[in-house]
């Protein structure tokens, strides 16, 4: 049986095993050496699609996710595979790891990037992998 | 309860939904955490012991007797969004959450009754993906964000946007399917009737209307829920009408009020103080003195009050009723009137681009994003609670509400991030909406405190939450206490007879089974 203390304490780690694994994400291998088979750019960072950089399809959005979830993510993540990286502000990264929990997918990583806020939002560097039986490749 | 029971109940929970459907790793019960949670991090915090995922209402029968052989306490859930009041986690520590995500299926839609049948993991924008690939006429009533569900959003008795009756979400319930603690199946109203093609028509059934008892309640696991919906008017208008006077606020609620329950408009109307939110649009000030407001209104040139009627139908029908809307208040000295909206449905691309999409019952997660738009500080995605108490529908409500919470608030020393004293998204009522934000750091013990302070001075005068998070579920029901919290004592007959062993989401909304009945507001774990 799970006690409260072991839960509590996993959710502190989470957050610090990300920035380690982001050492080697931030190395730069091209995105396709990570296994992505996508990125999702949030253009309110001006900075941010220059350092997508990607031989992978990218999709962009602008702070309010919807769309792009509705009429790609959802599809994708319900099927097998499919490993997503995105550079995006903190708030839409909120919505889309809630979104990618109830379809069996995980936050591996993730990195607070070296933009400038906007409005108070942090750009931050992360990928989105399958993680449930349901829909591991 | 002893680990050895615990893990046979797992085991056969195991056995009834597969292997991979339970979870008890602390990597996946960190997902069933509530983000928003004001205990975020403390030893009191409430959380899952373990989840369960059935995909059927077998095996959600197999689960609840398992659970109630082994007196194993489970917390339902349908998409487990229910930020700012509990998020997915349960009110009793220890708990199983049934997550019932895996039954999104939409089991009927009937164009001509109006009406759908779903099962509790069908979201918003699932209903809303099946409406448009199947043609279909009808619009729903969706609360802010899109991606909770239909059931769960109800059952927490959630508001959307929409057309009167509709935007209540559990007023437009109609039929539902439970399955009750001992395992057995309920349909209440038509559907206890065999055959009956009724159940999405006829509430009532016979005898005590039984819908009720699902509301905020401890008594069963929702399997299935009906909904009444909208026919997809033909156009949209919204109006406002804007009055000059700190003393003509009651006038202006009192036609409202007689227009709505008239039937002459049937959108959500909205009551406000556009020279109060000059500096944030979403944060009414503190409402001053009648002669400092008067001064401000003359300064500034920017209206006292507000009340913006909404109005869905055919257009000819809409502007005629806008038309009579504003000969009720020409008599007020000064009164302005504007058409501030106008759209034909279905939307155009353009339309769509610029209407707050609720409105108009299309799910949407832009709220997520409106802090980086420089919405004040409102950032949802870094935590809030909502405080929403019920308040008299009378200007004077609004002016009482607003100085209570706001002089309230400065005392105890309580950010607000957003601030509405008359949201009116259930029948009938205003509600008091404030958004608390919430942290991840020690200040949450301070934010505790003055809650709760608040809770009692709302009582004070009368004034109770419609839904709360579960830190304070107790003392919302503490303060509903007529002849000596016989509400409460009721609800708890009914618990202890129902529910025996006390499994199903106990201490919700402040009923407690008798087994935990000592764990009332100190909270503990099962
Ligand atoms: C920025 C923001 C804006 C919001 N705006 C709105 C708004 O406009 N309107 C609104 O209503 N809410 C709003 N909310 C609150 C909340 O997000 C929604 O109400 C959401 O729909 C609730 O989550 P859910 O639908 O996943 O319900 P769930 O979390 O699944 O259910 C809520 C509760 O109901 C009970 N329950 C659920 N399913 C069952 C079942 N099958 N059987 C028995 N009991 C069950 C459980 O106790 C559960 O905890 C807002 C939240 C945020 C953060």
């Amino acid at each position: 049986m799970t006690t409260r203390r072991e839960v509590l304490k996993w959710g502190a780690v989470l957050p610090a095993l990300g920035t380690g694994w982001h050492g080697a994400f931030a190395a730069a291998p091209p995105n396709n050496a990570l296994g992505l088979d996508a990125m999702l750019v949030d253009t309110r960072f001006p900075g941010a699609l220059a350092v997508a950089d990607a031989p992978v399809p990218v999709m962009q959005f602008a702070g309010d996710v919807t769309r792009v979830w509705f009429d790609e993510l959802d599809a994708r993540w319900r099927q097998p595979g499919f490993v997503l990286g995105g550079i995006t502000g903190s708030d839409a990264l909120f919505v889309l790891e809630v979104l990618a929990q109830h379809q069996g997918r995980k936050v591996i990583s993730r990195v607070a990037l070296d933009l400038p806020p906007v409005n108070g939002v942090q750009a931050v560097r992360w990928i989105i992998a399958p993680h449930h039986p349901s829909v591991t490749a | 309860m002893d680990a050895a029971t615990f893990a046979d109940g797992l085991a056969a929970m195991r056995s009834a939904v597969g292997d991979e459907w339970v979870f008890d790793l602390p990597a996946d019960l960190n997902t069933y955490r509530d983000f928003y949670s004001v205990l975020w991090g403390e030893p009191e915090e409430k959380v899952a012991s373990a989840a369960v995922a059935p995909a059927n209402v077998e095996e959600v029968q197999a689960v609840v007797r398992v659970a109630n052989e082994r007196r194993i306490p489970i917390y339902p859930i349908s998409t487990g969004r229910n930020l700012g009041y509990g998020g997915s986690a349960p009110v009793l520590s220890g708990s199983v959450v049934v997550d019932l995500k895996r039954m999104n299926r939409v089991l009927e839609v009937n164009e001509d009754n109006c009406s759908a049948l779903v099962e509790p993991g069908v979201s918003f924008f699932d209903m809303y993906r099946h409406l448009r690939e199947s043609g279909s006429k009808l619009m729903m009533s969706v609360p802010d964000p899109g991606w909770g569900s239909l059931v769960g959003n109800a059952l927490d008795s959630g508001g959307g946007y929409t057309v009167s009756g509709y935007r209540g979400h559990f007023e437009a319930v109609c039929g539902i399917e439970a399955v009750m603690a001992d395992g057995e199946l309920l349909r209440t109203g038509m559907g206890a009737l065999p055959g009956s093609e009724t159940w999405q028509q006829y509430r009532m059934g016979i005898g005590p209307c039984l819908d009720g008892m699902f509301r905020q309640s401890t008594l069963g696991v929702v399997t299935k829920m009906g909904f009444w919906m909208f026919p997809t008017p033909e156009a949209w208008l919204s109006g406002s009408v804007s009055v000059l006077r700190y003393e003509d606020l009651e006038e202006l609620v009192r036609i409202a009020n007689e227009l709505e329950y008239g039937n002459l408009f049937n959108g959500m109307p909205g009551f406000g103080s556009p020279v109060l939110t000059r500096e944030n649009p979403i944060a009414m000030t503190m409402i001053p003195e009648p002669e400092v407001m008067n001064a401000m209104v003359q300064e500034s040139g920017v209206p006292a009050w507000s009340f913006s009627p909404n109005f869905y139908g055919p257009e000819r029908v809409i502007r005629e009723q806008w038309a009579y809307v504003k000969s009720r208040f020409e008599h007020i000295p000064g009164v302005q009137f504007a058409e501030t909206g106008f759209v034909d449905l279905p939307l155009s691309p353009e339309d769509m681009e610029r209407i707050h999409k609720p409105r108009f019952g299309i799910p949407s997660l832009e709220i997520f994003s409106v802090g980086s738009r420089g919405y004040g500080n409102f950032n949802p995605s870094d935590g809030h609670i909502w405080f929403s108490a019920v308040i008299p529908r009378s200007g004077q409500g609004i002016i009482d509400a607003n100085r209570v919470m706001r002089s309230e608030c400065e005392r105890l020393g309580l950010d607000l991030f957003m601030f509405a004293p008359a949201v009116t998204c259930w029948t009938r009522s205003f509600v008091l909406f404030a958004a608390v934000p919430v942290y991840k750091d020690g200040r949450n013990a301070h934010l505790r405190d003055a809650v709760r302070e608040i809770i009692r001075t709302c009582a004070e005068h009368g004034w109770g939450e419609y839904r709360c998070p579960p830190a304070f579920m107790d003392d919302v029901m503490d303060a509903y206490s007529f002849g000596d919290h016989k509400l409460r004592r009721v609800n708890e007959a009914i618990k202890d007879a129902l529910d025996p062993n006390g499994i199903i989401s106990a201490g919700r909304y402040g009923v407690w089974p008798e087994r935990y009945r000592h764990m009332r507001r100190t909270g503990g774990e099962a």
